[in-house]
């Protein structure tokens, strides 16, 4: 959610709470105030109607249309006794003239004469109409909310985005930024405590990747140089043991060779490594057009005679032709890894179908055991059953190369067959 | 043939003064950039092997000091850095080839076989071992002074041998040199048996004198008379 939506969101509920309290308050306030008056005028009138009544003189007439309508009744003793002098109520009364029901303020007053007898004056007047007020300020209100609120939303939305420019110049910069690539300064101008302090801090957390990528590039380097010779020295003495060989039995050569194949072993794994930190460093900058078609039909012929053994059934379809501008030698690794992938974790004797289409590599083989976990299978050294002299590592090769020239590469697990698609982009 | 190897490592150092000792070349040694530099002003070599990093300066100062004295000598620079960087630039000071640690005894020999092959004939020189000749530029392959037709792969397994003479090969490293890097998950060598006995029988068929021997449990060997 973008924070200006955020804001809004929060705004429009305290809002909404502050109008609503608001308004029940301003309600209040306005009927006690109406009533009030209205009381004070009720009185007025009791007041003149029961001196009348007491002094015996004429009473008024009283008006039609309920306007100032009052009723003198005699009442038994018993009911004077428990109603209070003097009570106050909204009543709905009945309007003959209109032949309607109106709201209106009644005032009861219960008194007795000279004689002891007890009458109850009856003194009303129509009064507003509390539901049509109550509507009328809720319609208000929400009219006043909306229009705050879309007030409010201007005004947050340009205030927001005035004041936070260097918000999202610092957010840009973040995303357009790579370690170890080349990225444009961060040149942003603030008088904000805040931002300063935010672009200061992503400039030191910069830096300290920066610092950090390097000294792992100049660590894997080093480990590099400092492994190869090593190999280097175990490898040649062992070959110069054999090639004065006249005094080595069968066996103890068997033995010099399992020890090559693991120094071979050492050797792919530190040079697999070396082209992993090679990609993921970018140093494979010469590009040239790359017929896949061909290169796909050159690997598979070779893995075909290597791989005869595991009597598997090969197919190529051809849909049509598909070349990209990359590294010949990664759209090399890419393309052998995959098909070699197939050939070896592929079942023996199972069918392998490679089909190249303008924009699409697949590359399926048959295999049991159901489908791999799509999630770790492109991780570096993730095995679904370990295999002897397999460094692991093939496929997170492919993943660097796809990930540096942006294709889309995908493992699926369809009619128990395995299937890598690589899509490139058009 | 007068080599000079530039390595710093005393150990690698050893190994390779032995190997081309044995192969009847005249070699010279230098642990560390002054002596090189050294060795480089007092004498000519044919071929010189120099790895990069070296203590008291880069191998490719040498490279720099050798156009300057228009040097004929083949350079192979040997590196454990196998960078993108370091190759092209070293060829571009006009190194002749780039030879990535860690190497086979048998490859390096190869190399230098084909740098000074370059250097004194042009490269228009056959590899001769017996009665087989083998024009590399050509693929073109005579036994006995006669043509033999080989097929793609079994002309690329004999030009591996003939450039590694009495070299004892090791059937993952031959299978890696022809048919690239594929092979490192096979656990089965059919394939090279199946090639290596066409090629036997095609070379005994045209009369070769050479011998490409099995070594068993290991590898091959080519044996001339």
């Amino acid at each position: 959610m973008k924070l200006v939506y955020r804001i809004l969101l929060h705004l429009s509920w305290a809002l909404s709470l502050l109008l609503a309290a608001w308004a029940v308050l301003f309600y209040v306030t306005m009927i006690d105030e109406i009533n009030d008056e209205v009381d004070d005028s009720l009185e007025a009138r009791a007041e003149v109607i029961l001196t009348r009544v007491l002094a015996g003189r004429e009473l008024p007439v009283a008006a039609s249309e309920g306007n100032n309508a009052y009723f003198l009744n005699e009442v038994s003793d018993e009911y004077a006794a428990v109603q209070p002098r003097e009570r106050y109520s909204d009543e709905e009364i009945f309007i003959p003239e209109r032949d309607d029901e109106e709201p209106a303020r009644v005032l009861r007053k219960v008194f007795h004469d000279r004689d002891g007898k007890w009458y109850e004056l009856t003194v009303m007047t129509p009064t507003i109409e509390k539901d049509d007020l109550r509507e009328a300020i809720l319609y208000w209100i929400v009219c006043l909310y909306l229009f705050l609120l879309l007030l409010i939303l201007l005004i947050t939305v340009v205030v927001l985005y005035r004041t936070m420019r260097p918000l999202y110049a610092l957010l840009r910069w973040l995303d357009g930024y790579t370690v170890g690539a080349r990225n444009p300064p961060l040149a942003i101008d603030t008088s904000v405590t805040e931002f300063r302090r935010l672009n200061d801090a992503a400039r030191r957390y910069a830096e300290r990747a920066e610092s950090t990528f390097e000294r792992q590039k100049q660590f894997i380097g080093n480990a590099s140089h400092e492994m190869q010779t090593p190999l280097a020295v175990c490898r040649n003495r062992l070959e110069m043991l054999v090639d004065d060989a006249q005094t080595l039995t069968e066996e103890q050569l068997g033995e010099i060779a399992k020890v090559q194949r693991t120094l071979d072993y050492l050797v792919r794994l530190n040079r697999s490594l070396l082209l992993l930190s090679k990609i993921d460093n970018g140093q494979f900058p010469e590009a040239e057009e790359v017929d896949i078609n061909a290169l796909v039909r050159r690997t598979a012929e070779d893995m075909e005679e290597i791989y005869a053994y595991r009597g598997m059934r090969f197919t190529l379809t051809d849909e049509g032709p598909l070349t990209m501008r990359m590294n010949p030698s990664l759209a090399g690794s890419v393309v052998a890894n995959l098909v070699k992938n197939a050939f070896v974790h592929g079942d023996a004797g199972g069918e392998i179908a490679v089909t190249v289409a303008p924009r699409r590599l697949t590359v399926a083989n048959s295999g049991a055991g159901g489908p791999l976990d799509a999630g770790h299978i492109f991780d570096r050294f993730y095995q679904g059953a370990k295999k002897e002299g397999s460094t692991g590592l093939g496929l997170a090769v492919v993943d660097a190369v796809c990930r540096l020239y942006g294709l889309k590469v995908a493992y699926s697990y369809i009619n128990g067959r395995h299937c890598f698609t690589v899509e490139f982009p058009a | 043939m007068k080599i000079l190897i530039v390595e710093d490592e005393p150990s690698l150092r050893e190994i390779m003064v032995r190997t081309l000792v044995r192969e009847q070349y005249v070699v010279e040694q230098a642990a560390d950039y002054a002596a090189a530099l050294d060795k480089i002003a007092a004498y000519d070599y044919d071929c010189i092997l120099l790895d990069i990093m070296l203590p008291g300066g880069s191998g490719l100062r040498l490279l720099e000091e050798l156009k300057q004295r228009r040097s004929r000598a083949g350079v192979i620079i040997i590196s454990a850095r196998d960078s993108l960087d370091d190759k092209i630039e070293g060829l571009e000071l006009g190194a002749d080839d780039y030879l990535p640690k860690p190497f086979h005894l048998a490859e390096l020999s190869a190399r230098i076989r084909s740098v000074l092959r370059r250097h004194q004939r042009d490269g228009h020189e056959s590899l001769d071992a017996g009665n087989v000749h083998l024009w590399p530029d050509s693929r073109r392959v005579e036994v006995a002074g006669r043509e033999v037709e080989l097929l793609r792969k079994e002309y690329d397994i004999l030009h591996y041998f003939m450039s590694r003479p009495n070299h004892t090969v090791d059937k993952t490293a031959l299978a890696e040199g022809v048919w690239g890097d594929h092979i490192d998950q096979a656990d089965n060598f059919d394939f090279v048996y199946a090639q290596m006995k066409n090629l036997r029988r095609k070379l005994h068929d045209a009369g070769a004198d050479i011998e490409i021997r099995a070594v068993y449990g290991f590898g091959y060997k080519l044996v001339q008379p």
